[in-house]
């Protein structure tokens, strides 16, 4: 079990490095599909070593919410944009870097949690953190709503998978709040997009300045 | 029994309003507001009367610090809700009352559980319900800043979501497969038995997560737009109890962390960012130009406030902090509404644009006036004993110097405030000519009553008042 959610979580790390790295949002946003998949697999994983059926349900929701439905909409949001961002911003060198970066302190901040944790899956957390850590950055950081919206998605990965890892699955009524959350969130940020590109002719978040002071 | 009824009403109008219109969906939306408020009171007078009420196999649980917050939601709903209609546009029908409702079902539904997961899907749903309240008027600036509220806000509440799974997470690495180890109940039972630093990194989690719906500064920075560009009985829900919703779920997590780490570390969290979020709005309050900005960064200012109170402690700084929050919520909420009728005759938010406001809106202006005295701490009002009762535990309690840097900041952000207002008030008459004032005593009737009520907590308190205080105060200080 330890080797299996290791093996996952840090695929999911690098997939998560891959999405910082690429700068084509067709690219990403199947990558971010891949990291779906994969926090389904570690779900389903946990699932079966601990005994747990509802993380297979949990891991089933996952595949539907956030490897289908999610990418859908997001595309429908992305149509029209062009593949890369116009302006040629910060090299995604040092993005990477900065996101290397972020895993150590993850690893850090996680000290904790790994101390008082007795399971065999204690080893991937630090890494489910470092995958939140970094959709953090990218939402902080993303140039247009897309990229904001992909950082929240990678972000709340990372807390799902940290999650999933450390408590072998929530109850239910908060599971199902938290998937209903990301959808909700997903499908309104799709109806702000579309009014802001009614409004602006594009989404790039540098056009967003009317509020100040 | 009484607290289904409370959620129920609320959520069951929003649904019956969904497909209701004109003449017919302001009667309904009446009823529901006029029901919500009977429930939370008959909720409050129960709960003070008889102990904590417990609904749906203690799912739904409300102590004194619900009851508290469950009479404030409902007061301010109801004075939010009587100036709603003037709100309503033709061509966007039903879509406005149902989501108010549901907004204000949500933050019910956040201080009445038990179970601090659905607590927390609970508290994004006032994001969720709101965003689309923030853009009702569907300006280029009301779109701007529900895009902000709803990213800033929907990450923030991640992070407290990460808090909350390593509470739970510290819950059954220490005592197994507790059953209902998410109810609040069951963690402040096992409390003093938590790894205490696993606790700690998740009430920092947890402080920031429900700080940004809280309005703390550094994670403010959403809470000014959408205020500003909220319809003025969002704003007034917003202002008065959308974050007091926020900080009542820092709190409930507050004796946690006592209980497991000691009292130390939120203290200086809490004193931490209610000095910041002080600072930073006096500064706020001095720079800015647009009267709800001005009014929306005083929220940030008293949320600041009552967050000294918290880390100060003690009976008179929790009790003091408490009695703020309801304090604020009330001043503010007639202020937000009286702006939006400032806005309406006027037709601009930009201070320049209203100034010398008491010629031509005598009525309006003189409401402002008493209201905003209120806000700024002023005797007869309830905020100047709330306040006083804040800094002087900060003195008693063993903070002087924290106490003094927070007084001074204060009486900054209270020069601020006091010169916009007289701007707005008394300044050199603008150029512009308000819509001759729609006046009428029934319109002033609410704000009348919850200006009365801030005399009543500043002059007189009401028998019981005091006894109620200390409840909440014991639930939160441990």
């Amino acid at each position: 079990m330890t080797t299996v959610s290791n093996l996952l979580a840090f695929f999911g790390l690098v997939v998560t490095l891959l999405i910082v790295w690429r700068q084509s949002w067709p690219a990403r946003r199947r990558l971010f599909v891949a990291q779906s998949l994969l926090l389904a697999a570690l779900a389903s994983a946990v699932g079966l070593f601990a005994h747990r059926r509802a993380l297979l349900l949990v891991a089933a929701v996952v595949v539907v919410v956030k490897a289908w439905v999610i990418p859908r909409v997001l595309s429908r949001i992305g149509a029209g944009a062009p593949v890369r961002p116009i302006a040629p911003g910060r090299s995604s060198g040092m993005s990477v870097l900065v996101a290397g970066a972020l895993v150590v302190v993850a690893y850090v901040i996680m000290l904790p949690v790994t101390a008082a944790a007795e399971l065999p899956t204690e080893g991937a957390i630090p890494l489910a953190f470092a995958i939140a850590l970094i959709g953090l950055f990218l939402c902080v950081t993303g140039r247009d709503a897309l990229g904001h919206i992909l950082g929240f998605l990678v972000f709340e990965n990372g807390i799902f998978g940290l999650a999933i890892l450390a408590t072998y699955g929530l109850p239910g009524i908060v599971e199902a709040g938290v998937f209903l959350d990301v959808l909700v969130i997903v499908l309104i940020m799709e109806a702000v997009v579309v009014e802001v590109r009614r409004e602006h002719d594009s989404i790039e978040v540098d056009r967003l300045r009317e509020l100040r002071g | 029994m009484t607290l289904i009824v409370l959620l129920a009403v609320p959520l069951v109008g929003a649904l019956v309003l969904w497909r209701a219109s004109g003449s017919r969906a302001t009667v309904l939306h009446g009823l529901t507001s006029a029901f919500t408020l009977a429930a939370a009171l008959g909720v409050a007078v129960q709960v003070n009367r008889g102990g904590p009420l417990a609904a749906v196999d203690g799912l739904l649980r409300a102590d004194a610090l619900s009851a508290w917050m469950i009479a404030l939601i409902g007061v301010v709903a109801a004075l939010a809700a009587t100036e709603a209609p003037a709100y309503l546009r033709p061509d966007a029908p039903g879509r406005f009352y149902p989501l108010f409702h549901l907004f204000v079902f949500t933050m019910l539904l956040a201080v009445s559980t038990d179970d601090v997961g659905l607590m927390w899907v609970a508290i994004e749903g006032t994001t969720l319900a709101s965003v689309f309240l923030v853009n009702f008027e569907r300006t280029r600036s009301s779109l701007e800043a529900s895009y902000k509220y709803l990213l800033i806000c929907s990450v923030g509440i991640a992070v407290a979501f990460l808090g909350t799974v390593l509470v739970y997470f510290a819950g059954i690495q220490q005592f197994g497969d507790e059953a209902h180890a998410l109810r609040w109940t069951t963690v402040v039972r096992l409390a003093p038995g938590l790894a205490p630093r696993v606790i700690e990194l998740a009430f920092v989690f947890l402080v920031v997560g429900y700080g940004t719906k809280a309005g703390l500064a550094p994670m403010h920075t959403w809470l000014p737009d959408a205020h500003s560009e909220a319809p003025a009985p969002v704003s007034a829900l917003m202002s008065g109890v959308l974050l007091s919703v926020g900080v009542y779920a820092v709190l409930r997590f507050k004796p946690v962390v006592d209980l497991a780490a000691g009292p130390e570390f939120a203290r200086r969290i809490l004193l931490a960012l209610g000095l910041v979020s002080i600072a930073v709005a006096a500064a706020f309050l001095w720079t800015s130009t647009n009267y709800k900005r001005t009014l929306a960064y005083s929220s940030v200012e008293h949320i600041g406030l009552v967050c000294l109170g918290l880390g100060f402690g003690g009976v008179w700084g929790t009790a003091g902090a408490l009695l703020h929050i309801a304090n604020h919520a009330l001043a503010k909420s007639v202020l937000f509404v009286l702006s939006g009728r400032i806005r309406k005759a006027y037709g601009s938010t930009e201070i320049s644009a209203v100034s010398g406001l008491m010629g031509p809106m005598p009525f309006t202006g003189g409401g402002f006036l008493a209201a905003m005295l209120a806000l700024l701490g002023l005797p007869p009002f309830g905020l100047f004993v709330s306040e006083v009762m804040i800094f002087a535990a900060g003195f008693t309690q063993g903070f002087p110097f924290i106490a003094a840097v927070g007084l001074i900041l204060f009486v900054i952000a209270f020069a601020g405030l006091l010169r916009t207002t007289h701007a707005i008030l008394y300044g050199a008459p603008s150029s512009r000519h308000p819509v001759v004032e729609a006046g009428g005593w029934p319109r002033a009737i609410p704000l009348a009553g919850a200006l009365a009520l801030l005399l009543l907590t500043g002059l007189a308190w009401p028998p019981g008042l005091a006894a109620t205080l200390d409840r909440v105060a014991a639930i939160v200080a441990r």
